[in-house]
């Protein structure tokens, strides 16, 4: 009885296998636009994406801190991340989000000028990120090719990380 | 593996209540050496971990037990007197007792502990010099097991007691004794009780009675024979495997006794929960007051709004009493912490050869747990510091005329949202000079900075790390560390202290925490547009200044508070605010305090009281100088909360600019060189009106910008993406009138200077005056003539170009 259930148990196994070695193949991405260029996260450190809602500015921290706000009862840091790529601050637009991006116990809100789209992208259309950009405080996680363009993979874990 | 788990965590918690207990226990002992309740109660907390740690298999602390036990039931049958000689051997037994408990605790083993040595003393003491009998044990008040053995008595008498040893008829009779008197008392109790808890007693009885000291009951048939010889054996006694609740009945038990209370322990994290979920709670109903006052205003003389305030201030009433509830639930007794000061004061008494004697009170006074854990180090360092420092020794006190004995008191009580500790003694005093000497020989403070100094600012001065009067470095204290950490952890509280000090007469500490540390009540103040939050337990008091009264000292604000000079600094300069509106004349200073200092912190207005749930800003922006934490607002708004120790800190190193004037605010004016570097906003919530204006205003060829009302107006002022010359305001309009706008604009220092010009068929002359009071320059009422416009225009903007258009 055991066995056959072992048999069956097995065969499920072998049955699941090949489909989430298919899943694992392919990275699930979500496109945005900050100032001229496209950048992409993975979707799995989306925690939400927001409309702008008001802030609150938090003293002594860079100009790329735009301070805290309120999702639903809890107090996030939001970051221009224009200002922090060196672009200049602009008015939030129409098409102006808030995405909030966690990486395990870390949460912020980042403010970018427009949502592209969801992309899935094979891993082996990912490269390493060039060697320029290879330094350990690089915000880049590699590049990935698409038919007619190439997108940039941001390391979320880094952009979490406070650097002041 | 679980379940061993389980019984060892019960024997734990069980263990470090009974030792806690102990340790007063053997205090008063050693001023009543014959109180033998007393020392039937120590005796059974010996006996209780012993049991339990045999079960366990901790066998050092198993051995170390057992030859207290030993001592104490000796002392207990009265067989011997317990000498202080004797009371300082059991003392660190308890003492190794509660390092091996840490070690349990620590490392799940008592490996490593060698007992050898303090039980070679417990024997001695055991097999001292055996004092005469001195009261026959005719009271063993062991109240709680007899009070449960009660049903069991008839099977009891049923026991074989041709097969027990002597010392075992004894106890038994002894037993037989009490039990006698104690079914009495449970008579009594159960009238009062209505029967309540009887059912419940047979199987607490079986438990409980198959510890070692009543060997005989009908559940454990087999042992009465196998006990016999095992009471003098050292090694330790094996307890039948149905003893393993023992430990767990025996203690609770003994609480039901002393006061007929019901508990259940709860898990310190469901508590914090339940805290937190009570904060969203509070943050509910900030949100629900405040829509409710916009509603009230909106629908004034509604019918459903009676309903509703009702409904609301039911809400508010019930979360803020569930919010009371769910706190005293934190809420320990300060005994806790209170409770190891007599041996503390005991040995401090014997290694510096004083008289001191400690007399505690309020110590049922009960704050929250996390206050209680924070607040024992302080309290040790104060006590330490006033034996060592405060107390004279016995020939110099009876030289002064005072009493041999010194006393230090310990008094806790509560006022208002504040418990207050007063540790008073009556020792030689602060001198206020010679701390100030002290300080300055130890570069602390500089000359000039005693002599500004108050008494009682020098007394404080014991504060400062590195500070220390006494002449040498003892074993008890000198090494300038104490006090300061003193401060730190009453900060960390939000605590205040206040020191009062009469040489010869004693010294006087006040310590003043508030009871709770989650949800707090705040003052917010506003600076420019931003809005804070300031902790309200650390607001002495809010004044209104005028501007004049601020005078500047080497570059540092202050101002004179009736007798005091207080150093001022502006909010705005700590948190680098942007200085946008005109500072008016008057200013709002709130007064500090924190710990045994003070600030006047200068703000642009008082905004009120708020209950805040203070809320961390995560690991992304954590440890921001001088914010605490933040808070969610009745409008859903994040308010940041000041973090007042670090102001103070701040505070020393800020310029001020509070009296500089900011005037550089014409920087936009921009040489004009062609008509169309003019710009004039025009608001008007009609189209047609818009048009006729830019018609008129054509042949002078300068920019128009429009806006529909008043709102979209101030929107793009504040966007700064244009400096305008003029503004052309209509009266009526929707969402923000005319009026409204030009007095939201005249806030701003930077638009102070921008003409406003009223275009309105409103003519009487109240609506004139209104607008001279919104800070209107001109009024044109409509209908107009297009080159009565234009010029009126042309006059503000003081167009000075050649028309070329």
């Amino acid at each position: 009885m055991s066995e056959k259930l072992q048999q069956i148990i097995n065969k499920q196994q072998n049955q699941d296998d090949p489909d989430s070695i298919d899943i694992d193949e392919v990275t699930q991405l979500v496109g945005f636009v900050v100032g001229d260029e496209e950048y992409c996260i993975p979707i799995l450190n989306i925690q939400e994406i927001i409309k702008p809602i008001e802030s609150t500015r938090v003293p002594q921290t860079p100009d790329y801190v735009l301070g805290v706000f309120n999702l639903r009862g809890a107090v996030i840091p939001l970051i221009d991340l224009r200002i922090k790529f060196g672009l200049g601050q602009t008015k939030f637009e129409e098409e102006t989000r808030f995405i909030v991006m966690k990486h395990e116990d870390e949460v912020a809100g980042f403010v970018i000028d427009r949502l592209t789209e969801a992309i899935r992208l094979p891993k082996k259309d990912i490269d390493p990120a060039p060697d320029t950009a290879m330094q350990e405080n690089s915000l880049i996680e590699g590049v990935g090719k698409q038919k007619d363009k190439i997108l940039t993979i941001l390391k979320v874990y880094k952009l979490l990380e406070r650097d002041f | 593996m679980d379940e061993f788990q389980e019984i060892l965590q019960d024997f734990l918690v069980e263990s470090f209540e009974l030792l806690e207990q102990l340790g007063s226990d053997l205090l008063e002992l050693e001023n009543t050496p014959e109180d033998l309740e007393l020392l039937n109660r120590i005796f059974r907390v010996a006996h209780t971990v012993k049991g339990a740690s045999s079960f366990l298999n901790f066998d050092v602390l198993t051995h170390l037990t057992h030859h207290m036990e030993e001592v104490l039931n000796k002392a207990r049958h009265g067989d011997l007197l317990i000498t202080s000689e004797i009371m300082d051997v059991i003392l660190e037994s308890t003492d190794l007792m509660t390092k091996i408990l840490n070690q349990i605790r620590d490392q799940g083993s008592d490996v490593g502990f060698d007992a050898v040595d303090i039980v070679k003393k417990l024997d001695a003491a055991a097999n001292g010099e055996v004092v005469s009998v001195i009261e026959p044990n005719v009271v063993a008040p062991q109240v709680i097991e007899e009070v449960q053995e009660a049903p069991s008595v008839e099977e009891e008498e049923e026991l074989d007691y041709s097969s027990m040893s002597e010392d075992e008829i004894e106890a038994e009779i002894e037993k037989l004794l009490n039990q006698k008197q104690d079914e009495d008392k449970a008579k009594r109790k159960a009238k009062l009780d209505a029967g309540e808890s009887v059912p419940a007693l047979p199987s607490v009885t079986n438990e409980s009675s198959a510890t070692p000291d009543t060997p005989s009951t009908s559940s454990t048939p087999s042992k009465p024979v196998e006990v016999a010889p095992v009471q003098k054996d050292p090694e330790p006694t094996p307890v039948a495997p149905k003893a393993k609740p023992a430990p767990k009945t025996a203690p609770a038990a003994k609480k039901q006794a002393a006061t007929v209370e019901q508990t259940i322990r709860v898990d310190v994290k469901r508590l914090d929960h339940l805290m937190n979920l009570i904060g969203e709670l509070v943050l509910g109903k900030n949100r629900l007051i405040k829509i409710n006052d916009d509603v009230e205003e909106r629908y004034e003389g509604e019918e459903f709004l009676e309903e509703l305030n009702q409904v609301v201030s039911i809400v508010s009433l019930v979360t803020t009493d569930l919010q009371i509830a769910v706190m005293k639930t934190r809420m320990l007794p300060i005994g806790k912490v209170f409770n190891k000061f007599p041996r503390m004061i005991r040995d401090l008494s014997r290694e510096l050869n004083k008289k001191i004697e400690l007399e505690i009170s309020g110590e049922d006074t009960e704050l929250d747990k996390s206050i209680v854990e924070e607040i024992g180090d302080p309290l040790v360092h104060i006590i330490r510091n006033s034996c060592d420092h405060g107390i004279e020794d016995a020939e110099t006190r009876l030289a002064l005329g005072k009493s041999e004995t010194g006393t230090i008191k310990l008094k806790a009580y509560n006022e208002g949202n504040h418990i207050v500790i007063q540790i008073t003694d009556d020792g030689k005093g602060l001198d206020s000079d010679m701390l100030r000497s002290k300080s300055i020989e130890k570069g602390i403070i500089t000359e000039k900075e005693a002599d500004a100094m108050s008494d009682k600012e020098a007394f404080s001065l014991i504060f400062r790390p590195g500070f220390s009067t006494a002449a040498q470095v003892t074993n008890v204290s000198g090494r300038g560390v104490g006090m300061d950490v003193v401060k730190t952890n009453i900060e960390k509280l939000n605590g205040l202290i206040d020191i009062d000090s009469e040489i010869n007469a004693g010294t006087s500490m006040k310590l003043k925490i508030p009871l709770t540390l989650a949800i707090i009540q705040a003052l917010l103040v506003g600076v420019q547009e931003e809005y804070y939050a300031i902790p309200l337990a650390s607001v002495l008091e809010t004044v209104r200044i005028s501007k004049d009264e601020i005078y500047t000292v080497e570059g540092r604000s202050v101002m004179r508070l009736r007798e005091e000079v207080l150093a001022l600094v502006h909010i705005g300069d700590i948190f680098e605010v942007e200085r946008i509106f005109e500072n008016s004349e008057h200013a709002y200073v709130v007064l500090l305090g924190l710990a045994e200092s003070k600030l006047g912190l200068i703000v642009d207005s008082l905004v009120g009281q708020e209950e805040i749930v203070i809320k961390s800003l995560g690991e992304y922006l954590k440890g921001i100088n001088g914010i605490a934490g933040a808070t969610i607002r009745g409008d859903g708004g994040v308010t940041l909360i000041v973090d007042v120790a670090a102001i103070m800190e701040m505070a020393r190193d800020v310029k001020s600019t509070i009296n500089t004037d900011s005037s550089n605010t014409t920087k936009g004016a921009v040489e004009k060189t062609k008509p169309s570097d003019y710009k004039v906003m025009v608001v008007d919530d009609s189209k047609t009106d818009r048009t006729i204006m830019r018609k008129s205003l054509e042949p002078l060829g300068i920019t128009l910008v429009e806006a529909v009302d008043g709102l979209e107006a101030l929107n793009i002022l504040k966007s700064g993406d244009h400096v305008f010359d003029a503004m052309l305001i209509d009266i009526e309009m929707p969402r923000m009138d005319g009026y409204t706008l030009a007095s939201e604009i005249s806030k701003y220092n930077k638009y102070k200077n921008m003409p406003l010009i009223a275009v309105t068929s409103r003519t009487g002359k109240s609506d004139r005056m209104r607008g001279v009071e919104a800070g209107m320059v001109e009024y044109i009422t409509k209908p107009y003539s297009p080159d009565y416009l234009l010029n009126v225009v042309k006059r503000n903007i003081k167009f000075n170009l050649e028309m070329s258009a």
